[in-house]
């Protein structure tokens, strides 16, 4: 039972609903972007699973794929948070729902 | 002897999850998401895939989550900028409550697949010769199509990063 398909795909889906959670409960800007990270690996995680269920190669490149496109992510998400950080001194999200520059204090 | 390495693996990324979305300080999620991104590059190693063990390790561990902790520590964040989170966790346990049915919808849907003994393979399937066989082979226009969206990555980071100083 442990050695099987449900026991890795029973671990990427409680990792994919904890980052989940993450995204919901939290306001702090970081952790939101790492629970992303998070639901990301857990999908990799079924991806390559998958693969090996099936003994196919093309899983684990999607899964390749869908980590360079995390590294692009990270790029511009992290310059767009320390533009973000400078402008309002706070790493709520719910600031963040403001994006003119009229009302930052400078 | 799987078994064993695939529950500790398991519990190690399962707490470090718990810890990432718990901890109150940025850096602790941050060290905890790395503890998580290790663990499922092992997990990624039982599933006989050599190659994405590496790039778990060099590219997640290595170069993303590095970027992220510089990041934290140069903007040097102090306690009264963090926001506060006082329902943080009525809100992850009624998350919770609402997220049990769709797990079990899609554990009940991957049930009704045949079990099948999930052993490490040897030579013969999950080699980086494999690998890249399949990627270019089937996948090229995709990789390809993945070198322009890093070159836009990058321009988009220099620009806003040119903007912000023009501001200043």
């Amino acid at each position: 039972m442990i050695d099987s398909l449900l026991a890795y795909i029973t671990l990427a889906m409680i990792l994919f609903s904890i980052g989940f959670l993450g995204v919901v409960s939290r306001k702090n800007i970081f952790v939101i972007y790492m629970s992303i990270e998070l639901m990301l690996n857990a999908i990799n995680l079924i991806f390559v699973s998958l693969g090996r269920y099936y003994e196919s190669m093309q899983p684990q490149v999607i899964a390749m794929i869908i980590i360079a496109i995390a590294a692009a992510e990270a790029a511009v998400f992290l310059s767009l948070i320390v533009v973000l950080y400078r402008r309002k001194k706070s790493l709520n999200s719910d600031i963040f729902t403001i994006l003119s520059q009229k009302d930052s204090h400078e | 002897m799987i078994d064993i390495i695939f529950i500790v693996l398991s519990i190690i990324a399962i707490s470090g999850a718990m810890g990432m979305i718990l901890f109150s300080q940025t850096i602790y999620s941050a060290l905890s998401l790395i503890v998580t991104i290790l663990a499922l590059a092992g997990v990624f190693a039982l599933l006989s895939a050599p190659f994405l063990f590496m790039v778990q390790i060099i590219i997640y561990a290595g170069a993303i989550i590095t970027l992220l902790l510089f990041i934290i520590m140069f903007l040097n964040i102090k306690d009264d900028n963090l926001p506060s989170e006082p329902n943080k966790m009525t809100t992850i346990f009624i998350g919770a409550a609402l997220l049990l049915p769709f797990n079990i919808l899609v554990l009940k849907a991957f049930y009704t697949l045949p079990s099948k003994p999930m052993h490490i393979l040897g030579k013969d399937f999950g080699s980086i010769n494999d690998f890249g066989m399949e990627l270019f082979r089937s996948w090229l226009v995709p990789f390809e199509l993945i070198s322009m969206l890093l070159l836009a990555a990058l321009i988009g980071a220099v620009v806003y990063a040119r903007k912000e100083k023009a501001n200043d």
